[in-house]
């Protein structure tokens, strides 16, 4: 049985390391000017990168989709400097995520990415009992309802998988901040499912 | 990848473990609604793309040369030396795809060295192009059928020849 489950756990992570190396053949054949390797990235990376763009706005539909394009249109352009030091799915996971977030902080109307701290102050964070806004709302869009740089954090975080140095880094605030506005936003996230999660 | 204990405020409470795990959950890929390739394809054909590599090959001629000659000759020795895949490799043996992976990754990082000299030469592109696509195919196919030991020797010979090409680009 182990001997089992250790070849089918190498097949699985062989199986991860020639879509990677797929990957970078294509990469480097696109940094080229082949447009069709580039379609073929695209292919095999659309759902992944519009689904981080997706938790990122916090919404479906065109917005997300024009983020989307302009996420690949962004990795054509750079493609030729890409040194292949990390792998392209990473790369481009990094690359949704960046297109995201400057959308997010140049975005006019409705609360702005830089202004979360008044937003999350006038919203009303609920108690630990759930005795704020107890609606039955799915966790994703109780998620998509957050202020843009507090769903930002706690996304990254919890749903993404980064350090809070990573998100600092990347939104250009302190170590210190990323985890309080997590902590805020894990509140505020519990005070709209009504305690229930 | 964060392992939930780099948090000051840490709730401790089950109810935030359980939301955790929750939230990780939403990790998933999503499809456009729409196929946003055409517009992609319009918008790359229509954007002028940054120069790949400034450099001064005058300058530095003699490195690159070197360079590629070492890893023409590191890349070469090491693949001439693994051992022979046997041709009865029995079903659903991954070794295959591991000696795909492993040539595809030594290539890589010989590519990584070299490419930046060699994307000076435009007029390689297309070659470039070609190998690339042929060797991601070959991949592909290595993955659907990892008994195929043909496809290996294949996918020596696509990397062989796309060393070669970015050696003979960087000398020139």
């Amino acid at each position: 049985m182990l001997t089992a489950a250790m070849s089918e756990s190498m097949t699985d992570t062989t199986t991860a390391e020639v879509a990677a190396a797929t990957d970078a053949a294509l990469a480097r054949s696109a940094a080229a000017g082949d447009a069709g390797a580039f379609e073929s990235i695209y292919r095999r990376h659309a759902g992944r990168v519009h689904g981080v763009i997706v938790r990122l706005v916090g919404a479906h539909g065109v917005r997300a989709e024009d983020l989307t394009q302009e996420a690949f249109v962004r990795a054509w352009q750079a493609l030729p400097k890409f040194r292949f030091e990390s792998a392209v799915s990473t790369w481009l996971h990094r690359l949704a995520v960046t297109t995201a977030l400057m959308e997010l902080r140049s975005r006019r109307g409705g609360p702005r990415f830089d202004e979360d701290e008044d937003a999350l102050d006038g919203l009303g964070v609920a108690d630990s009992a759930g005795n704020g806004t107890a609606l039955s709302m799915d966790l994703e869009r109780a998620v998509a309802t957050l202020p843009p740089r507090a769903r930002a954090v706690l996304v990254l975080h919890d749903v993404e998988g980064w350090k809070h140095e990573e998100i600092a880094n990347e939104l250009g605030m302190a170590v210190g901040s990323s985890k309080a506005q997590l902590h805020r936003a894990r509140q505020l996230l519990r005070g709209r499912l009504g305690g229930e999660a | 990848m964060n392992t939930h204990n780099d948090d000051v405020y840490d709730d401790g409470a089950q109810t935030d473990e359980a939301l955790r795990w929750q939230l990780r959950g939403l990790r998933r890929d999503l499809e456009p609604q729409a196929d946003l390739w055409p517009g992609i394809a319009a918008r790359i054909a229509a954007v002028p793309r940054q120069a790949a590599a400034t450099g001064k090959p005058r300058a530095r001629r003699f490195a690159p040369w070197a360079m590629a000659a070492s890893v023409l000759l590191a890349v070469g020795v090491v693949w001439q030396m693994m051992p022979a895949v046997k041709p009865q490799a029995p079903a659903g043996n991954p070794m295959i795809r591991q000696q795909a992976v492993s040539m595809a990754l030594d290539y890589e990082r010989a590519f990584a060295r070299l490419q930046q000299q060699a994307n000076t030469h435009p007029e390689m592109h297309g070659a470039f192009g070609e190998l690339d696509r042929s060797a991601a195919q070959i991949l592909s196919a290595i993955d659907d059928d990892p008994n195929a030991t043909f496809l290996l020797e294949q996918l020596r010979r696509t990397y062989a020849r796309r060393l070669q090409l970015t050696q003979r680009a960087v000398m020139t």
